[in-house]
């Protein structure tokens, strides 16, 4: 039986999302209620994966998986001119460093964060480190869905 | 820091080009005094290198980052450029990060996710 988050846990990472759309593009998301996944470690359904590996007090990850259009909007949003591949990795990437960075907040510095990775959908080997059912969060914006999945487990 | 006719000399270091490039823009709001960006850095590594060649006065700087993080970076950038100001803009939110970085030689800090006036007064703070 492994340790499952708390309400309250769950609760900073949807804070976080709700805060990083309203800060970076001026614009709310509509996020809605989290849920367990049956299917351990991080769920790829889009287009761009930002994978964060936390060490320390906790083990497992954090992914924000989205949609190019939902990237594009937000790069539009910060300014951006190009919209590579490159460019898409980069902000799905740094969305996700941002949210669980906002996560210690709670957490503490314990929740040790590595820099992003971008998972490759057809690629992909990753190995989950933490045993424990992940968390869904599913948000929209500018019509798109994308979604965080929290795979946490205290050490 | 004290006033000069000369531009600052701005170095910016994130893992982010996005965040890289969203600075740099920001910077030439006509709010600021002028600053000219003498390096963009991808890691700590990168930076260290690009400050002892361009000495900037002023620096922007991510925490997580590959091959060196941020803090070794400010330590480094403390003991070879002391009067440089560090801004930090991190997402590390918690307390304890935020002191540690400000007792290794850091000035100011800034979480992410910022807006572009949060950016812009937490510069003019620095700069004085």
């Amino acid at each position: 039986m492994y340790t499952q988050l708390q309400p309250q846990d769950i609760e900073i990472f949807t804070e976080a999302l709700t805060h990083y759309f309203l800060a970076s593009t001026g614009e709310p998301a509509a996020i809605r209620s989290a849920y367990l996944l049956n299917t351990g470690g991080p769920v790829l359904w889009n287009d761009f994966n930002g994978l964060i590996e936390i060490s320390g007090e906790y083990q497992g990850s954090v992914c924000f998986s989205a949609p190019r259009g939902l990237l594009s909007h937000v790069l539009l949003k910060m300014g951006e001119s190009v919209f590579s591949d490159e460019r898409h990795g980069d902000i799905v990437g740094e969305i996700a460093n941002t949210l669980s960075g906002r996560a210690r907040r709670h957490f503490g510095e314990g929740l040790g964060i590595s820099p992003p990775q971008l998972l490759d959908y057809s690629l992909t080997t990753y190995e989950p480190t933490a045993h424990n059912t992940p968390y869904a969060i599913p948000l929209r914006w500018h019509g798109y869905e994308a979604n965080l999945v929290v795979h946490l487990q205290p050490t | 820091m004290k006033p000069s006719t000369k531009p600052i000399s701005m170095l910016i270091v994130d893992d982010s080009m996005v965040i890289r490039n969203r600075i740099a823009r920001l910077v030439a709001n006509p709010q600021l005094p002028a600053i000219n960006i003498c390096g963009l850095a991808g890691n700590g590594e990168i930076a260290v290198q690009m400050a002892r060649e361009n000495r900037p006065d002023l620096v922007t700087m991510d925490l997580t980052m590959p091959h060196m993080d941020g803090e070794a970076c400010i330590e480094s950038l403390a003991d070879f450029l002391p009067d440089a100001q560090i801004l930090v803009v991190s997402a590390l939110s918690d307390k304890a990060t935020a002191l540690r970085a400000i007792r290794k030689g850091a000035h100011g800090f800034l979480h992410k996710p910022f807006t572009d006036t949060e950016l812009l007064d937490s510069l003019l703070e620095l700069i004085g």
